[in-house]
């Protein structure tokens, strides 16, 4: 009979970390899973193919990099495989490179994930000591590596532009103007694109919609703990809100610009995928609920800070790195009873809320909205018109009412040449002297800026004008160099008026 | 669900049912009791009786007199043979007093019974002493200091919880012994001058809530009420803030509560009507390697292992053998310690060792902590020798309910780095 000692107490849950770091790795598969049906209805096999190909890169990297590191750092040096099978049980690196792969574009060349994946897993964990002991997110520090270091390294394997790339580059994360709005909104494709994901991005992070369902299953079974989505999300949704209304953001399609403005900023980019399977990392982040709670809100701040504000993109990432460097100060400033330190938390988060609501609306005041671009009106008796030569080369009677005037104008090629000249077909009838149509036949003027006098919005505008009129013609892009084309137009026109007598 | 603070507590498999409706078994002394001569921590007892004295059930064997009065009564009739060091629950080595069981029980009425309703408060305080109550939940610590000092009590609040797995022996108790609940409630809601007395039962005890509301029909300030089946709920501090929602620094006389364990109201009913000590424990034996899970009532003094053979012995060969519940009961390495009067349960485990990994840090002992203690970052300082941090994290205010380490997915021992806090703050300190 044997009377085994234990320290009380002698019961255990059930729920083990190991099983914790299954499930999650199941809900990211799932997210992975959406990815690839993405890809393969969308662009087809290949890319489908492609997701597969660099998840198997990164997995392999983070298994070789973790069985290497188990070999060399075990005392004899000598191949055990119950050691190694032990080392990797309780390492779970593979969520790492499942991680680090879905933040990644599809089109980054697997070598490029294959050393960052080595350099999250090894210098992000293994060196800090191991799993439970890194201070960033393994995952994080990796894309961070991608971020600085492979931006260029892509493949032919390429998508349209990104949501995120889009709103960051050609918006700068503001706009007011309705019409501007709109143009947005349709070229990121509508909330509604932007909730389900089917658009491309980074492999995992675009569907907000599998995530979050991802996220509510994991809640419930206690994988992850909901305060962190909840605060990350509503503290980003509600310090964009504070934007949109001190800017009087324009509503779209009927929702206020209070709503539907946060709701942009909190489905694009990785912040939802960073609210669910980033920012909810155990080890890297505080450890009682109102830590926890302090440092989503910070990260949400950070994260709203520099997506419109800093030189980056997105902010999700670098604002999980940098609460990851401020999670031991916000540990320390909790110690002693949770009960008794519920109002220090109140009152630690207020101030952060509220300097982090000031800094975001100071931030949101001096950045420039994308306004729509000012209208240029161009009147065939300008002066700005009328500084260029012109003349008529020649004139030709159609017998149908109408006559074609062959006329020659400077444009912008004649700042370098004076010789050179733009020429046009202008189709005048001969009864009441309006214009019936005006055609370039021949533009010297650059490829790029001739293009726009092609443009047949702006050359239909001369249409059914009476000659007789000082015509008006709206430049339709205002271009500087298709201006001085415009304005080649304009003049070719003052000259056909000027030879009728006007 | 809240936003800075975890569920404080978790719902436990309570395994009841393995003894809950199974018959109490009495069982008879052997050819010895050893009576522990032991109260709270104190060892320094005055000895009544000597070697060869005759003793019969009830004789006053002892009284400590070390800051709280605790006399200790004989629970079975026959010889003083004298003095043996035995290994007692708590793990220490204690003086027990050896009586040769002459197997005829004899009784001796060892007070006078009392009328409480006639008996004025000093006079019930008095009489408590006397009696040698100690609070049978568990701690063991005098019951009658409580009430001495009882100033503006709202509540009494009568702990039948039970919340510890597998015991269910408060629930049988009630059930044999309801006049001596009543009794004891009565009078102890007299001594404390409280407003109201209530009985708090899990959610999960349908029958046992009903019995005790049949029970205090039509008296005055006395009701039940019914608790969520967690653990720790039968802490005095975790009913107190789900029944008062109330906080108190160290006792809860500081909220107007007094808590006191059914089976202690119990005990003091019976010595009121009866005039009887503490000689005999009703208590559970359960477990997975216990044969016949069952209630037993036996004399304070009687071995385990005799107990165990009377329950049909370990039905494998590796056991954990508990005094008391899973979750707060220690682990003896051998079954010849004795049944003290505090004791309510053996739990009998099969052995099977668990697997740890590395802390995550995920905080879910934080989060479950009941005294919102942050077990987590103690075990991070203890593994920094940093005692600054330790007594900033509050560790001596841990109770050892065991919660941590139930609830946590790595599988460390967290509440075994509490109690080495715990252990080295006291050594700092001395």
């Amino acid at each position: 009979m044997k009377f085994t000692f234990n320290a009380s107490p002698n019961l255990r849950q059930s729920q083990s970390t190991k099983q914790i770091m299954l499930e999650l790795m199941l809900g990211l598969l799932v997210v992975f899973g959406f990815s690839l049906v993405y890809y393969n209805s969308v662009y087809g096999m290949e890319y489908a193919l492609q997701a597969v190909k660099l998840m198997v890169v990164s997995l392999v990297v983070a298994l070789v990099t973790e069985i290497a590191f188990a070999f060399f750092t075990k005392k004899d040096a000598k191949f055990d495989f119950a050691y190694i099978k032990q080392f990797l049980g309780s390492s779970f690196g593979w969520i790492t490179a499942i991680i680090l792969t879905l933040m990644c574009p599809i089109s980054i060349r697997p070598y490029a994930l294959g050393v960052s994946t080595f350099i999250a897993i090894f210098f992000g964990k293994l060196l800090f000591g191991g799993f439970g002991n890194n201070i960033f997110n393994p995952a994080a520090f990796g894309r961070a590596i991608v971020f600085a270091t492979f931006m260029g390294a892509t493949t032919d394997v390429v998508t349209g532009a990104t949501p995120t790339t889009l709103i960051a580059t050609n918006y700068n994360w503001l706009v007011v103007n309705p019409e501007m709005i709109q143009e947005m909104m349709s070229e990121v494709g509508g909330l509604g694109k932007l909730f389900t994901g089917w658009y491309p991005g980074a492999i995992g992070e675009t569907s907000a919609l599998v995530i979050l369902l991802v996220g509510v299953i994991l809640a419930i079974r206690k994988v992850i703990d909901w305060r962190v989505p909840v605060v990350y999300l509503g503290s980003i949704f509600l310090l964009t809100a504070c934007v949109a209304l001190l800017r009087g953001v324009g509503s779209y399609e009927g929702l206020p610009g209070f709503i539907w403005y946060p709701l942009v900023h909190v489905l694009t980019g990785g912040v939802v995928f960073g609210a669910i399977f980033m920012l909810t990392d155990p080890v890297t982040s505080p450890t009682s609920a109102q830590g926890r709670c302090i440092f989503a809100l910070g990260a949400a701040i950070f994260t709203v800070l520099i997506r419109i504000k800093a030189n980056l993109p997105e902010g999700c990432l670098y604002s999980i790195l940098l609460m990851n460097m401020l999670t031991p100060m916000i540990e320390k400033s909790l110690e002693g009873k949770q009960l008794a330190l519920r109002k220090k938390a109140w009152i630690i988060s207020g101030v952060v809320g509220v300097v982090g609501l000031g800094s975001v609306l100071l931030a949101g005041n001096v950045i420039e909205a994308k306004e729509p671009a000012p209208k240029v009106f161009l009147k065939t008796e300008d002066k700005d018109v009328n500084k260029f030569e012109a003349k008529i080369t020649a004139t030709k009677d159609n017998g149908d009412g109408t006559a074609t005037y062959k006329v020659e104008a400077q444009g912008y090629a004649s700042t370098e040449d004076a010789s050179k000249f733009n020429k046009f077909d202008i189709v005048v009838n001969t009864k009441d002297h309006t214009i019936v149509s005006v055609t370039p036949t021949e533009v010297v003027d650059t490829e790029y800026v001739g293009d726009k006098i092609l443009n047949e919005a702006f050359l239909s505008q001369f249409k059914e004008q009476k000659l007789s009129d000082n015509i008006e013609v709206e430049v339709n892009d205002a271009v500087t160099g298709a201006t001085f084309s415009s304005k080649s137009t304009v003049r070719a026109v003052e000259e056909v008026r000027k030879a009728l007598g006007y | 669900m809240s936003l800075f603070k975890g569920p404080m507590r978790q719902h436990i498999q309570g395994h009841k049912e393995l003894t809950e409706h199974v018959d109490i078994l009495e069982i008879k002394a052997g050819n010895c009791v050893y009576i522990p001569m032991l109260s709270g921590a104190s060892t320094n007892l005055e000895m009544l009786v000597q070697e060869g004295d005759k003793v019969l059930v009830g004789t006053k064997l002892a009284v400590c007199n070390e800051r709280n009065v605790v006399p200790i009564y004989s629970s079975v009739s026959g010889t003083v043979k004298g003095i043996e060091k035995r290994m007692h629950s708590s793990l220490k080595p204690v003086n027990h007093l050896v009586i040769e069981n002459d197997g005829e029980y004899k009784k001796e009425q060892s007070f006078e019974p009392l009328d409480y309703e006639t008996a004025d408060r000093t006079a019930l305080i008095d009489f408590m002493m006397n009696a040698g109550i100690i609070g049978l939940g568990g701690a063991g610590f005098p019951a009658y200091i409580k009430y001495k000092f009882a100033k503006d009590v709202e509540k009494l609040i009568i702990n039948a919880v039970e919340c510890e797995p597998f015991i269910t022996a408060d629930y049988k108790m009630i059930q044999a012994h309801k006049e001596e609940l009543v009794t004891g409630i009565l009078a102890m809601k007299k001594m404390a001058m409280a407003k109201e007395a209530v009985i708090a039962i899990k959610k999960t005890h349908p029958d046992l809530i009903s019995f005790c509301e049949e029970a205090v029909k039509g008296l005055d300030g006395v009701s039940v009420v019914a608790v969520p089946d967690v653990y720790p709920m039968g802490w005095e501090r975790v009913l107190v803030r789900e029944i008062m929602h109330k906080e108190y620094e160290k006792l809860p006389g500081e909220v107007g509560a007094i808590v006191n364990n059914a089976t202690t109201a119990i005990a003091f009913g019976n010595a009121l009507l009866h005039g009887e000590a503490i000689i005999t424990k009703t208590l559970t034996v359960s477990g997975n390697a216990i044969k016949h899970p069952q209630n037993v009532t036996v004399p304070v003094g009687v071995p385990v292992n005799e107990i165990v053979e009377a329950c049909g012995g370990y039905t494998c060969d590796d056991v954990k053998l508990i005094a008391g519940g899973p979750m707060m009961g220690k682990t003896i390495v051998n079954d010849k310690f004795v049944i003290d009067r505090n004791m309510n349960a053996i739990t009998i485990l099969a052995n099977k060792p668990y697997d740890s990994v590395a802390c995550l840090r995920c905080g879910k002992c934080s989060d479950h902590c009941p005294a919102g203690l942050q077990p987590v970052r103690i075990a991070q300082a203890v593994k920094t020798k940093d005692k600054n941090a330790m007594e900033k994290l509050c560790a001596m205010d841990c109770i050892e309910c065991g919660l941590c380490t139930f609830i946590c997915p790595s599988r460390l021992d967290v509440t075994e780095n509490v109690r080495k806090a715990k252990r080295q703050l006291m050594m700092a300190k001395k």
